[in-house]
């Protein structure tokens, strides 16, 4: 497989990157591009090799081999690409003895597009107590206070590295509302990397998937979700059915079984519905996990 | 340039840790040694106690400060520097920027104990005869030469602090082992050398003929080497969590 | 709201189709934004205009500049005609097949349809 770059006026571009932490290889020759004022989901399972990509995309860490390019240039030390970059990471680590105002005070020197009243009004929407020490915070308040230097810093290329561990269910949906807010006022790229895919599932214009390393899938979400089925009836039914189609997941319990097949058009589904065969619909965060034979549970613990 | 100055800001935003906490050490340093001086002078008869104070001439009760110095210094690049490089700074920002705010800060509190000195002078070692910030080796002399003393004794601890930080987060505990174990050589080697020379006499020598001054001077040049080290370490470090 | 294994900017299109259908949303009277879909469906705005676009496409909505978007004029009718094609493929064409398998002419099958037609 040669390295290529593809499409110049991506605003990220990886061809052929390779991570390598001594004999680990973490990232395996992963090449793909990210288009300009996009929200893309950079998905796996713990340990695929997320973090390491957006830490290389954003020069935080350096590359063993491959070429990568963000808003045309190499990432690392160079001030012109990191100063339209935030890089929100999930084990974000801010000086001892700071309180959330330091950083709240001290981010806007480095994000031209920082918009105060914002961070003000996620302050309250979120219930952080600025004036804690961030070593008192939970773990839910420590995420607050990184989405809300990422959400209002503006920048025009803003990851989020599983931004929202901690946070309940409320706060991990006040998230997304103002995130697709803010983005719909102000569009930017966004690359947000997660376990907890049905969440964003909605939110998601490409998404890329990746496993032990390599990408498995770069897809346009919408073209994704409905691209699989699940198929489900007798042994011998089902096996029949799948005859000659792309089988990603198949599971068997006594006489009955179940396939989930890939591009399956109209005229295929009666032809499944009349041999009596039960059709449903499969969710984006339940392909992945077919597709990296992922546990369910895997992609459903929100810490 | 614009960059690099907001991270001498960030260097200095917290006031506890740079301002604050210094101070409240010196003032319970300052306090304890008058404590002691008080104690003393009321217990003994006033030859004995001019004996105390003349051994007291090389207190070193405020070296403390400095080795305070050393400790902020080393967590900048521990805790500031993950968090700059999550602010997008690149580490050629980050390191001048942090550079700059040392210079400034190991200015500040040098003007703070040149003018402490002065007053100790002035108020009669605090009414005890009291040497704390104008020991022999620091704080006599003109004002000039008390800031120089003061100004470089303190950079020299934030840039030693900075090298030890860096080589933490370039190359974590290992790394913090053998760059210890590496200078404790070479200081072995020294010592060895100028014993094995008999050299002794002469290092003593020079240090009473250059004084504090010139002693400090020569400091400058261990402490730009330390800083350049401290870059190149910095240029591939990561914010491994 | 949002199906899962569907392509939501197409569910965003037939919800549209079904409220010019029902009569929610009437000709030459503006449609919501696509933020505001968005924000209502809690999905990304780009989908939503993907859904409102393919209806541009299909000429059952049009833009005023400026403005906003419009229900086209004659797009309800236009639409109810698709839905009765789609109707005969999904329904009336197996009906038939399964009803010519059986023996029924479709004259037969007329007569019972009619008779369980009418309702009581």
């Amino acid at each position: 497989m040669t390295a290529t770059l593809t499409q110049t006026d991506a605003v990220v571009s990886v061809g052929g990157l390779t991570k390598r932490f001594g004999s680990f290889t973490a990232v395996d020759d992963v090449s793909f591009s990210v288009q300009p004022n996009t929200i893309n989901g950079l998905l796996g399972r713990n340990g695929a090799g997320k973090t390491t990509i957006m830490q290389i995309l954003t020069g935080q860490d350096f590359p063993t081999a491959g070429d990568v390019r963000v808003f045309g240039e190499a990432p690392a030390e160079n001030p012109r690409v990191l100063s339209n970059i935030s890089f929100i990471k999930e084990s974000q680590r801010y000086p001892d003895d700071f309180q959330p105002r330091h950083v709240f005070e001290s981010a806007p020197w480095f994000f031209e597009n920082w918009d105060g009243d914002l961070a003000a009004r996620l302050v309250e929407d979120f219930r952080l107590p600025v004036k804690r020490r961030i070593k008192k915070l939970s773990r839910g308040q420590l995420s607050a206070v990184g989405v809300i230097v990422g959400l209002a810093a503006r920048a025009p290329l803003t990851f989020f590295d599983e931004p929202y561990l901690g946070l309940d269910a409320v706060a991990r949906q006040l998230f997304y509302d103002r995130l697709l807010e803010d983005y719909a006022e102000h569009p930017r790229t966004v690359i947000l990397s997660t376990h907890l895919i049905d969440e964003v599932a909605n939110l998601l214009e490409h998404v890329i998937v990746l496993d032990k390393g390599r990408i498995i899938i770069d897809e346009d979400a919408e073209r994704l979700r409905g691209s699989a089925t699940t198929v489900v009836g007798t042994r011998s039914a089902v096996d029949a059915f799948a005859e000659g189609r792309e089988v990603i997941a198949r599971e068997s319990v006594g006489g009955l079984a179940s396939v989930t097949v890939t591009g399956l058009d109209d005229a295929s589904r009666r032809q499944a519905a009349q041999t009596g065969l039960e059709l449903s619909t499969v969710s984006l965060q339940q392909l992945i996990v077919r597709k990296t034979n992922a546990p369910d549970t895997e992609f459903e613990n929100p810490s | 340039m614009k960059r690099i100055w907001n991270v001498a800001r960030l260097q200095v935003v917290n006031r506890w840790t740079i301002l604050w906490i210094p101070l409240m050490i010196l003032g319970f340093i300052w306090l304890v040694n008058v404590a002691l001086w008080w104690i003393l002078s009321s217990s003994l008869a006033t030859e004995d106690f001019a004996d105390a104070s003349s051994g007291m001439q090389w207190s070193g009760a405020s070296f403390y400060i400095f080795v305070y110095m050393l400790v902020i210094a080393a967590q900048a690049m521990t805790m500031t520097f993950p968090y700059a490089l999550g602010l997008s700074v690149t580490r050629r920002e980050y390191y001048l920027g942090s550079l700059i705010a040392f210079v400034l800060l190991a200015l500040t509190y040098g003007l703070l104990m040149t003018g402490l000195s002065f007053l100790e002078r002035a108020t009669n070692g605090w009414g005890f005869g009291g040497t704390m910030f104008s020991a022999v080796y620091f704080g006599q002399g003109p004002f000039l030469e008390r800031l120089f003393v003061f100004a470089v004794a303190f950079l020299f601890f934030f840039i030693v602090g900075t090298f030890g930080g860096t080589i933490y987060m370039r190359w974590r505990t290992n790394g913090m082992l053998t760059a210890g174990a590496a200078l404790i050589i070479v200081a072995l080697a020294a010592v060895a050398v100028i014993t094995l020379s008999e050299s002794w006499p002469r290092v003593g020598e020079w240090f009473v003929a250059s004084g504090p001054t010139g002693v400090v001077a020569w400091m400058l040049v261990p402490t730009a080497l330390f800083s350049l080290a401290g870059y190149a370490a910095l240029s591939r470090a990561t914010p491994k969590s | 709201m949002i199906e899962e294994g569907k392509p939501i900017f197409v569910q965003i299109a037939e919800q549209i189709e079904n409220d010019i259908i029902g009569g929610r949303l009437a000709e030459e009277h503006q449609v919501p934004s696509t933020n505001e879909f968005a924000a209502f469906y809690r999905i990304n705005p780009a989908t939503a205009g993907k859904g409102v676009n393919r209806l541009v496409d299909e000429g059952i909505l049009y833009k005023r500049r400026g403005i906003g978007m419009f229900v086209a004029t004659g797009a309800r009718e236009r639409l109810l005609e698709a839905r009765r094609m789609r109707f005969r493929d999904e329904f009336l064409t197996p009906l038939l097949d399964e009803a010519s398998k059986l023996g029924i002419s479709p004259e037969q099958l007329t007569q019972m349809i009619q008779k369980e037609g009418v309702t009581p």
